[in-house]
């Protein structure tokens, strides 16, 4: 049987890189990416994307940070989205996509060039995960990640100017989400709903 | 080496401006803002430097100091460019170059003062006592004067490194709707300065060209240089993926304005490690592409120590949330002329950023021009 092809909705560049990448771990395939560039525009388009989903039957699979948006996961996608159609997974990440990332905590600490036991070993606890993925990147012994991930001080930005392109990067070559699963329940949860459709 | 801080006065729409230069700057504004004379002033800084430039060169291409001057200078009427250059891999002095110039009664240009500094140290300041033993050395700047400049060559050598860049795809395609004129910024003899390039820079070139090429169009798998046989003429051939094997070399008359505008902004950006000025980037590019060059730009200044100046109109472009407000000069005309100042300086948008908006958001509003909306109602009246 040919591999499914699955439409994906993401907050953003990494958050793509990262659903395509568990796609490609459970040999689905990427059909079209909706970048929205922030979780707000997910919302406001989330029962237009379950409707496509119900009518037409594709695949969809659309991942939101949970942030400090609620306190757990099934109570924000409860209210986000009461009636999830058949062949719609939608799935809240606890609580920012950086949680999943840092979840693989070597292959992390490798591209950090930072030390593994820096890096915590139970992620979705941290309540701003980019700002703790940032700090780290600050203590890295690579120029590069110092530079390109951790903003310029007294530039105003909240992230350096390379961080999407260099963590992105990351994801698509050395993070396993089998790996970051076993650290994090919500991206645990998240393979299994997705194992459902094979 | 970058320019840190530049300083216009009387320049084009600019009557005074005081500009912080970061690595990586996006200049937004509505049309006619003056992003372009923003720019300009940075070529003549280059048009001073280079060989076969110098002063009168730099005015004559702009057809006078009359056209340079800003219609609200004020007394006095000079022209003034200030430039603060910084090096960022070592804790070296700042250097500061500074001319002032205007026009002598029979309207040739003339160096009014002329100053260089290093740190605190003054090395050049004009006119001095040769300059008024003889005022006909003042149609030339020291800058432009070999023997004179030896003190701050490495500034020389820095606007002379300076490349802008506006290709546009029409002239690229056809040389000949345009008088030959040595490194036309326009693309007119882009495939004769690819040709005169090495053969081996230039495969190099190529080869890392389509690598990057490849994400934006992923049917073109090769790209060379080729001398016609017959007419001598440089052609760009790229090679498609086809369903016929073979099939695929094509010539630049082929190629689309995107895919045109990709291979030279990828060959500016491979060529050299001086200041890049380019000229909205995004025209014709795909929005997904176009929201990926911010952090390409980043990337070549962080690792060439290249500084990249971008005019934009792209909501694209600047929604990528690594551009730091620092960057972006935002230009707002005026009966006085365009005021520039960066995104950081502005409280509003400041609190607007950290509200969770993106530059694109704010900056895109702000710099629109007030009654834009015209556009569509006035043709009711016909």
């Amino acid at each position: 049987m040919a591999e499914k092809r699955i439409n994906l909705v993401v907050e953003g560049y990494p958050d793509a890189q990262a659903a395509t990448k568990i796609l490609r771990y459970l040999n689905f395939s990427t059909e079209t990416v909706f970048n929205r560039r922030g979780k707000s525009r997910i919302d406001e388009k989330l029962a237009g994307f379950n409707s496509a989903a119900r009518s037409t039957g594709a695949y969809w699979f659309v991942l939101r940070d949970m942030d400090t948006d609620a306190d757990c996961a099934p109570d924000l996608r409860a209210k986000l989205l009461p009636a999830p159609a058949a062949s719609m997974c939608f799935r809240v990440v606890v609580r920012a996509i950086e949680s999943w990332l840092l979840a693989d905590r070597e292959t992390m600490a490798a591209f950090l060039a930072v030390a593994l036991a820096k890096i915590t070993g139970w992620p979705e606890a941290l309540p701003n995960p980019k700002q703790y993925l940032i700090a780290l990147a600050r203590t890295s012994r690579r120029k590069e990640i110092c530079e390109g991930m951790v903003p310029r001080e007294g530039s105003g930005a909240k992230e350096g100017p390379e961080y999407a392109s260099l963590l992105g990067q990351f994801v698509d070559q050395n993070w396993r989400p089998e790996i970051a699963a076993k650290n994090s329940d919500s991206l645990s949860r998240c393979l299994r709903s997705l194992r459902a459709w094979k | 080496m970058r320019i840190n801080r530049l300083r216009l006065d009387n320049w084009r729409n600019f009557r005074a401006v005081d500009a912080p230069l970061q690595k990586r700057v996006f200049l937004v504004g509505p049309n006619a803002s003056g992003k372009s004379n923003f720019l300009d002033s940075l070529r003549f800084l280059q048009d001073l430097a280079i060989d076969g430039g110098g002063l009168r060169e730099a005015v004559n291409r702009r057809r006078g100091v009359a056209k340079i001057r800003c219609l609200a200078a004020r007394r006095p009427p000079d022209v003034a460019i200030k430039a603060e250059i910084v090096d960022d891999s070592e804790k070296s002095a700042v250097w500061t170059y500074h001319v002032v110039f205007n026009q002598d009664n029979n309207s040739r240009p003339i160096v009014k003062q002329e100053f260089v500094a290093r740190g605190g140290e003054t090395l050049l300041q004009r006119p001095d006592k040769d300059d008024r033993a003889d005022p006909e050395r003042l149609t030339q700047t020291h800058l432009e004067q070999v023997n004179a400049n030896k003190e701050f060559r490495p500034i020389v050598e820095l606007f002379r490194s300076i490349r802008y860049l506006h290709i546009v795809p029409q002239l690229v395609r056809d040389p000949g709707r345009y008088v030959a004129k040595d490194k036309d910024p326009f693309g007119g003899d882009f495939l004769e300065q690819v040709v005169r390039t090495t053969p081996k820079t230039a495969s190099a070139r190529f080869r890392a060209i389509a690598a990057v090429l490849q994400a934006a169009v992923p049917q073109l798998k090769e790209v060379k240089i080729e001398r016609d046989e017959t007419t001598g003429e440089p052609h760009l051939m790229g090679r498609f993926e086809n369903w016929r094997p073979g099939a695929g070399w094509q010539r630049e008359d082929q190629f689309s304005d995107g895919t045109l505008r990709m291979i030279g902004l990828l060959w500016a950006v491979f060529e050299g490690s001086g200041p890049l000025l380019l000229e909205e980037p995004e025209l014709s590019l795909h929005a997904g592409v176009i929201r990926h060059l911010p952090q390409m730009f980043a990337k070549v200044a962080r690792k060439k120590g290249r500084q990249i100046i971008i005019s934009t109109h792209s909501p694209e472009l600047l929604s990528d949330p690594g551009i730091a407000p620092d960057e972006v000069l935002m230009l707002q005309p005026d009966a006085e002329g365009t005021r520039v100042g960066t995104a950081a300086n502005d409280a509003e948008i400041v609190a607007l950023l950290e509200g969770g908006l993106s530059i694109a958001d704010v900056v895109i509003p702000k710099t629109a021009p007030p009654n834009a909306e015209q556009l569509a109602f006035s043709f009711e009246s016909d």
